[in-house]
């Protein structure tokens, strides 16, 4: 167990790098149409779609390193008055739906992309499949992430959970 | 059935703690595979819900906050205005309104606004020996005020669903007083909660260490400037001028204080990613939700039932309120403009609510909605911003909510407080 | 009740030409098929934006959808050419090469898409309009900051009349033009009216650059569901819809030009068009490029 926390524990940090990376370059992409906009008195038509497209992927990386690390909001009201057991089983519900959904990222997320494929992006002239790849990517890390969440409850091993202290990293 | 399943699947999940975001996928994608439609749908609307240019504004407010306060610019800025507002009950939950209030012009987006200002005012609040909780309910509930203050991009969907017969002009004039309304009562509830939790007064430290507190915080202040000046006068977009905030927040920090390290950058970059994936993921999700009552034409439903009702107009009017806050507790804000303003316009003017006077009712009936739950975006940034679960916010946000319900029930039943300000400048 | 209800989607509000045509075309149907099948139409981009409700189509989610051909430029090579700037010379010449085997070519098209093309409908004249003054000559455009939608044809075709092509979503237009943040936009007079865009920008100059049908397509899962019977009654109910759409669609320009007039929006009619259609050769060159497409080209510009 310790040994895939550690792959998976890289995984998410790697995810995460990923997505830090992409709102640094979102950020300079949009200060360079600022700059271009109200300094050089001239409009850049790729920037807009170039970010919008990032933001997809740092959203979707960064939404499934929040199953690993707990972060995603929930409503745990009910679940305080419930015994430890049962409180323990319903957190392995909710992983199993989140790696249900997951699943479907990866199969729809595939099936969308594939069918725009053949599409160009407008501003970008790269394929139409670029906009549905951080779904699938997303997905699969979902599943990854909520598989080992479950594994760990079965070891009986702590999973956080949003509201926990986390380690800021 | 399908809307048995829909709600069914997403309450339970709820309940079990599921997170929010995948309550709603999940429900959306159990309600799709029920009516045997392509389940590609549930997902498309999930990648197009968060692939929105003015979603930008949100990662760029959160990573400007979190930038400012861990490069020091925020404790200077909250530490003068500490200084300035200490004395009085709840000084900086004050500050928070009438941040909002400013930013107002900025966002135009009440979750951006929640992010520029939660982000910059939670965590110092917090310092400074207000409670968590409190700090977030302000800002969540204060955001509103961003959607009446011009320019509110939430009106001219208003306007464009009208089918264009009503001046843009006349109501971004017409939101003016009713955000100002929406702030003074606020301002009220932040008092009492205040003396009520008794949170400590600071004596005034006089003006030789009030003027080198400014001084201190300057920087922080000129950014306030070129935001608020930027957007105020119409140079920058809402995308830009959080863009912008990235911009100055880094080379303040960098070059001016020297007070952020390369550890802190990494660590603002991956808190801003962690909270705003979290918050886009659930307005993702929400975007299958809303399309799915749209598909099972659930407003419309609402409003035939409400229709034939009363014919007393202001049974009719709060009727409306209450349909509009039920509808705005599960859906985002400009689906809902736009599937229920030709719905419900032609009803409220046949009981002779003048269409500009209705837009701010909507516009405001729907922000209130951001703030609740189930669904909300705004009160899921603050919740992110404040690290805090929804359920410790919800217990004391009440009084806030009701200085909310309180601004809309006189929005509602006072046209003059809507319609006196365009009167004046047409 | 009806058998079949086809589920229909349009950008447009309620009471627009199209979303009323399409209603026509429910009407059409149902008294075609006796009552067997009818149509529902959500307006107002209730089930998504054009690029979405298309995808949503090809999958069978909805059944109709009433969409521009802007959407299309990237997937479909024959929907570039009745978009291309200055191709018909007035909207009696697009109904003519439209109505016609070019029309119906281009509607074929559509099938290697999973949709099938149904009919084209009126998507008016677009001009250019601004806040800052008359135009009357390129001279005028230069340096000038335009609106345009996202999409490669339109920044070019703004950038080859020496102007600034800014692509923005529709919603923040209203703002930026009246903040100066852009000088204008451009589009057909019910839109710069239903926009409020006159309010902030009020030279408009009819240059009437695009003249671009709208297309009606259908799923061609729904398509293949149906009979042979069927598929030639939602044929002809499109088919029927088309005059209706284009009698309502002259009925809403007439009264958005006097609207906007009225208001105060100054209309620039004297210009010469000749160096703005001398300036899209470029732009031709650019997305012409195949023989077959430069056929069709030949073709358009030689019918009457
Ligand atoms: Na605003
Ligand atoms: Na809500």
């Amino acid at each position: 167990m310790e040994r895939v926390a550690r792959v998976t524990g890289a995984l998410a940090q790697l995810g995460l790098m990923l997505a830090g990376t992409g709102v640094v370059v979102m950020t300079v992409f949009i200060a360079a149409q600022v700059f271009w906009r109200y300094v050089l008195n001239d409009s850049l038509q790729w920037t807009e779609p170039a970010a919008v497209m990032i933001m997809g992927w740092f959203i979707f990386l960064g939404a499934a390193v929040g199953i690993r690390e707990g972060y995603h909001l929930s409503f745990d009201v009910l679940l305080y008055v419930l015994p430890e057991r049962a409180r323990l089983t319903l957190h392995t519900v909710s992983d199993v739906v989140v790696a249900a959904f997951g699943c479907g990222m990866i199969w729809y997320g595939a099936q969308l992309a594939e069918n725009t494929a053949g599409n160009k992006v407008p501003g970008l002239g790269i394929s139409g499949a670029f906009d549905f790849l951080p779904i699938v990517v997303g997905g699969v890390l979902l599943v990854l992430f909520s598989i080992e969440r479950i594994a760990r409850r079965a070891a009986g091993l702590p999973t956080l959970r949003f509201g926990d202290d986390h380690e800021e990293a | 059935m399908e809307l048995w399943i829909l709600f069914g699947t997403f309450i339970t999940l709820l309940l079990i703690g599921t997170p929010v975001a995948f309550c709603l996928g999940a429900a959306s994608l159990a309600t799709v595979l029920y009516l045997d439609l392509p389940p590609v749908v549930v997902f498309q609307r999930l990648n197009s819900g968060v692939s929105v240019y003015a979603l930008m504004a949100i990662p760029f407010f959160i990573y400007a906050g979190d930038l400012m306060v861990r490069g020091d610019i925020a404790r200077r800025l909250v530490a003068l205005a500490g200084a300035l507002v200490g004395h009085m009950r709840g000084g900086l939950g004050q500050v928070n309104i009438m941040a909002s209030v400013m930013f107002g012009g900025v966002s135009g987006s009440a979750a951006a606004d929640a992010s520029a200002v939660g982000g910059l005012m939670v965590p110092q609040m917090k310092e400074r020996g207000y409670g968590v909780d409190y700090a977030v309910n302000i800002t969540v509930v204060a955001s509103i005020i961003a959607l009446m203050i011009p320019p509110s991009h939430n009106m001219i969907i208003y306007s464009i669903s009208a089918g264009g017969k009503i001046s843009i002009a006349d109501l971004f004039t017409a939101g003016i007083l009713p955000g100002l309304l929406l702030a003074l009562s606020l301002m009220v509830a932040a008092w009492f909660v205040a003396r009520k939790r008794g949170y400590p007064t600071e004596p005034f430290p006089g003006l030789r260490v009030l003027g080198q507190l400014f001084v201190s915080a300057v920087p922080g202040i000129i950014l306030i400037l070129i935001i608020f000046g930027g957007v105020r006068s119409g140079i920058f977009t809402a995308s830009e001028s959080s863009n912008i905030a990235v911009v100055y927040a880094l080379l303040v920090t960098l070059l001016v204080y020297r007070s952020l390290s390369w550890v802190d950058f990494l660590a603002a970059t991956k808190a801003a990613v962690r909270t705003t994936a979290m918050v886009l993921m659930v307005i993702g999700c929400a975007a299958s939700f809303g399309w799915l009552l749209a598909f099972l034409k659930v407003p419309a439903s609402l409003v035939m039932a409400l229709q034939g009702f009363s014919d007393n107009p202001i049974v009719i009017l709060l009727l409306i309120n209450v349909v509009l806050l039920i509808l705005g507790t599960f859906m985002d804000m400009s689906p809902l403009i736009v599937i229920t303003t030709p719905i419900f316009l032609p009803v409220a003017q046949a009981f002779g609510v003048d269409p500009v006077h209705f837009g701010v009712i909507l516009v405001l009936n729907l922000g209130i909605g951001l703030c609740t739950p189930p669904v909300g975006a705004v009160l899921f940034v603050g919740c992110a911003v404040g690290k805090v679960p929804i359920w410790t916010v919800m217990r004391s946000i009440w009084p806030f909510y009701g200085a909310a319900f309180a601004t809309l029930m006189a929005v509602t039943y006072v046209p003059a407080l809507s319609l006196w300000l365009p009167s004046v400048f047409r | 009740e009806c058998e079949v209800t086809l589920k229909s989607s349009d950008t447009h509000p309620d009471g627009y030409p199209t979303v009323e045509a399409v209603k026509f075309m429910g009407d059409e149907l149902k008294a075609g098929t006796g009552g067997r099948m009818c149509v529902e139409v959500f307006h107002s981009a209730q089930l998504g934006e054009e690029k979405d409700t298309i995808e949503q189509t090809q999958f069978g989610v909805i059944d109709l959808n009433r969409v521009s051909l802007g959407p299309f430029n990237n997937i479909i090579p024959e929907t570039q050419i009745p978009s291309l700037p200055y191709i018909f010379r007035s909207v009696e010449h697009m109904h003519n090469v439209m109505d016609g085997p070019i029309g119906e070519e281009i509607l074929a098209a559509f099938e290697a898409h999973d949709l099938v093309g149904l009919a084209f409908y009126d998507g008016g004249s677009r001009s250019f309009y601004n806040s800052q003054k008359p135009i009357r000559s390129m001279e005028d455009l230069k340096g000038m900051k335009f609106r345009v939608m996202q999409s490669d044809l339109f920044v070019d075709m703004v950038s080859a009349v020496g102007a600034n092509a800014t692509p923005m979503p529709y919603g923040e237009v209203y703002s930026s033009i009246q903040t100066g943040v852009i000088d204008g936009a451009e589009n057909n007079w019910p839109s710069y009216d239903s926009s409020g865009h006159f309010e902030v920008a009020k030279y408009y100059t009819l240059d009437q650059h695009l003249i671009v049908p709208e297309v009606l397509v259908m799923s061609k899962k729904t398509w293949d569901g149906l009979s042979a019977e069927d598929q030639a009654a939602v044929r002809k109910a499109a088919k029927d819809s088309v005059p209706v759409m284009r009698d309502l669609w002259a009925a809403r320009e007439k009264e958005s030009e006097a609207k906007v007039i009225a208001a105060g929006a100054e209309v620039i009619t004297d210009i010469d068009k000749t160096p703005f259609i001398e300036a899209m050769v470029p732009v031709y060159e650019k997305y012409v490029t195949s023989d077959k497409l430069k056929d069709m080209v030949a073709r358009i510009q030689a019918t009457e």
